[in-house]
């Protein structure tokens, strides 16, 4: 019954709707993940000699185990982060004669199928098979794996579990978060050393075989938690977080914007209550920790101010490259609806503009404790923020007028690329190259960057104060595309 | 009110709507009757200006809806849930539609207080997303949004066929009412052809883009369309 149900799944997989749309674009999917794949493999293979090279005289096989703990505290992180749960799939099935035990079976079997499952197996196995093994014989071996797929499995349905459970109620999300950086803390402050435990468990595995137990059934007993949970909440699962009552919101301070403050709060509401938007809002906001990468102590002393208001010029445009990417596709599902109502087409692109101006100068204060630094980050910053207002914001609406892809905002965004096309990329291209052929011609002129940061800035100001001539020419542009935007949109 | 002037719209070399002269006067509630594919919500997206006309064009007021904004001010439409703002709740939506007709909140929630029975308690203080609810409550919200607009010219794309007979006949009754007290156009497609004669003052039958019948209704005008239905 459950393979029956999987190819189902496979022939849906196939047959979307999207499937047959772009083909380009799951060639270049396919590229990705074959490419993250054999990087897997390639690094899973040469992960001896790279080991030897990092800890040279060491034993690599203790080195290894010392790590595997916290290779898969991390994989548990980026599953948190990445991975999907297998819903809705179910419905059509439920009136049919299938014992429903049978089908949340399926659903957990079928949730393996992942690419994110493959992963740290092809970056362990190899290493097991081709140095554990030859040295230690098919007792640890065995082990090994037994313990290497216990791992991987146990993360796999203990972060479902997890995800589930935040689904009904989100304080597990933030539980769950606290509980990673709280061992993340007791790591950093050598109060508990994972690397110990690691050690003890899978060096212990050579000697001791059947302690690879404990890994399997930890991953047995997760599939079987995930199991009684699921049986128990089947009907919870696609309505749970429905049934919490819903309130309305009201953001007075926008009243006094009239009718673009009115649909900036509309789209306040659309990022808070639609998965997609927010997942990309909350990328946005966990990207301005970037700075602390990217404005590194070594830049600031050389004094790469170049190279450093890439970095501003990312800080605080984020949201509008994230956004505004798909600025009228987020509204696609009503967009018929947006366009028939008593609403001007300029009104509707200045409230764009106002959004953009509004998000980006709460990013620029509170990105202000870069400062702390070094305080002339804050120009870069500043400068940075101009570029983007006046600029930036002028390039994604004009995009968003050429986009004719629709968008489902109630999907994640994990490796969801509905609503990408050749021009999201040219996007990206022109708002990348922009700056810089801003900024060399006056860097290089005056020999400072300091010239080439001033004159971003500059250009970027005056754009802003032209903002309602950019707003009548985005209009035009507009209501040129508006039918075949519309047209695209409905197509969903 | 509204005229159209050779409009042709094609989709891949088919013709779906092809009307060589329309002209609806003020006050008339013209009820668009077909079988599926006739060009009945093809004809109403071009009175929006949602989809570019081959050929042709609509006056509304005397001006060209695809060049001017004019008509947005006093026309109102529901055809689908992209009409819809699914994310927000009811009231939500109708504040929303209220703040782009500069009605304030105390008059929206004043407007509300007539729709009582038209929502039967599953509406406001629902709890509820407009994406939560079903689709017939969904259409009485689109519904009331529309005339929360005060609109001069209204557009319903088949409202009976997701109501409940109750609501069926408020609409009806409704409409009646406005029409008499403001004589409001009105255009209403719909399969219910009982329904529909007793709303409208004039029924266009389409057929495959045409404008087949232009009849005024009068007590015989059902039975003629039930002779042109029948199988």
């Amino acid at each position: 019954m459950i393979s029956l149900l999987l190819t189902h799944q496979w022939k849906a997989f196939w047959r979307s709707r999207n499937a047959g749309k772009s083909i380009a674009l799951r060639i270049f999917m396919g590229f990705l993940i074959l490419y993250l794949l054999l990087t897997a493999i390639g690094v899973g293979v040469f992960l001896k000699e790279a080991l030897e090279k990092l800890y040279p005289g060491q034993d690599t096989i203790r080195v290894f185990c010392g790590f595997a703990l916290y290779y898969f505290l991390i994989d548990m992180f980026t599953r948190f982060m990445l991975q999907d749960l297998p819903t809705l799939t179910i419905q059509p099935y439920l009136t049919q004669h299938i014992r429903r035990s049978q089908l949340i079976r399926f659903l957990n079997v079928r949730s393996l199928f992942t690419v994110i499952n493959l992963i740290p197996l092809l970056l362990s196995l190899p290493f097991t098979f081709m140095v554990i093994g030859p040295a230690h014989g098919t007792g640890p071996l065995l082990g090994f794996v037994a313990a290497l797929l216990g791992c991987t499995f146990f993360n796999h349905f203990f972060i479902l579990y997890v995800k589930r459970k935040s689904l009904v109620n989100s304080w597990w999300y933030v539980i769950f978060l606290l509980a990673l950086a709280a061992l993340g803390a007791l790591e950093y402050f050598h109060v508990f050393s994972f690397s110990k435990v690691s050690s003890a468990l899978f060096y212990g595995i050579i000697e001791k075989p059947w302690l690879c137990l404990l890994p399997a059934g930890l991953a047995v007993a997760a599939f079987f938690n995930n199991d009684a949970f699921l049986l128990k909440n089947l009907y919870l699962e696609d309505i749970g977080a429905r049934n919490k009552k819903k309130e309305g919101a009201e953001y007075t301070f926008l009243n006094r914007f009239g009718a673009e403050g009115e649909l900036i709060g509309l789209d306040l509401k659309l990022i808070l209550r639609n998965k997609r938007p927010r997942s990309v809002a909350m990328i946005t906001v966990l990207f301005l920790f970037y700075g602390f990468i990217f404005y590194k102590p070594e830049y600031l002393r050389q004094g790469w101010w170049g190279f450093l208001q890439v970095g501003g010029i990312f800080l605080t445009g984020l949201f509008i490259s994230n956004y505004g990417q798909f600025l009228f596709a987020w509204q696609s599902g009503h967009f018929d609806g947006m366009m028939a109502s008593n609403l001007s087409v300029k009104t509707y692109i200045k409230s764009k503009f106002m959004l953009f101006t509004a998000v980006c100068t709460l990013v620029l204060l509170l990105t202000a404790f870069y400062g702390l630094l070094e305080w002339k980050l804050l120009l870069v910053q500043l400068s940075g923020y101009l570029y983007n207002v006046g600029i930036h914001a002028v390039i994604a609406v004009y995009f968003a007028t050429r986009s004719y892809k629709a968008i489902d905002i109630s999907k994640g965004t994990t490796f969801n690329y509905q609503g990408m096309g050749a021009e999201k990329w040219i996007y990206s291209l022109v708002i990348l190259l922009v700056p810089m052929v801003i900024y060399w011609p006056f860097a290089y002129f005056f020999h400072t960057p300091w010239a080439g940061i001033a004159a971003i800035g500059i250009l970027g100001l005056i754009s802003f104060l032209l903002q309602d001539w950019w707003i009548d020419i985005l209009t035009r542009e507009f209501r040129a595309r508006k039918h075949r935007i519309l047209d695209g949109f409905r197509e969903n | 009110m509204i005229q159209v002037n050779g409009l042709v719209k094609t989709y891949s070399g088919k013709t779906v709507v092809d009307i060589p002269s329309l002209q609806v006067g003020e006050g008339e509630i013209i009820g668009l009757v077909g079988n599926n594919g006739a060009g009945k919500t093809t004809f109403f997206r071009l009175l929006l200006d949602l989809i570019r006309a081959d050929k042709g064009e609509i006056l509304s007021k005397e001006k060209n809806v695809a060049t001017s904004e004019d008509w947005k001010r006093y026309t109102a439409a529901y055809l689908d849930e992209g009409f819809l703002i699914d994310y927000l709740t009811p009231e939500e939506y109708f504040y929303f539609v209220g703040r782009l007709n500069n009605r304030s909140k105390a008059d929206v929630d004043e407007f509300l207080k007539t729709f009582e029975g038209f929502f039967d308690g599953s509406i406001l203080k629902s709890g509820k997303y407009i994406r939560d609810l079903s689709k017939g409550n969904q259409f009485k919200v689109g519904i009331a949004g529309c005339l929360l607009q005060d609109p001069e010219v209204l557009l319903l794309d088949e409202p009976f066929a997701n109501l409940d007979p109750t609501t069926q006949l408020r609409l009806i009754k409704m409409i009646k009412e406005l029409h008499a007290r403001r004589r409001m156009t009105i255009f209403i497609s719909s399969h219910d052809l009982n329904h529909v004669t007793d709303v409208s003052t004039r029924i266009l039958l389409m057929e495959k883009g045409f404008i087949i019948k232009d009849l005024r209704s009068k007590e015989d005008t059902l039975q003629e369309l039930e002779d042109y239905f029948r199988v």
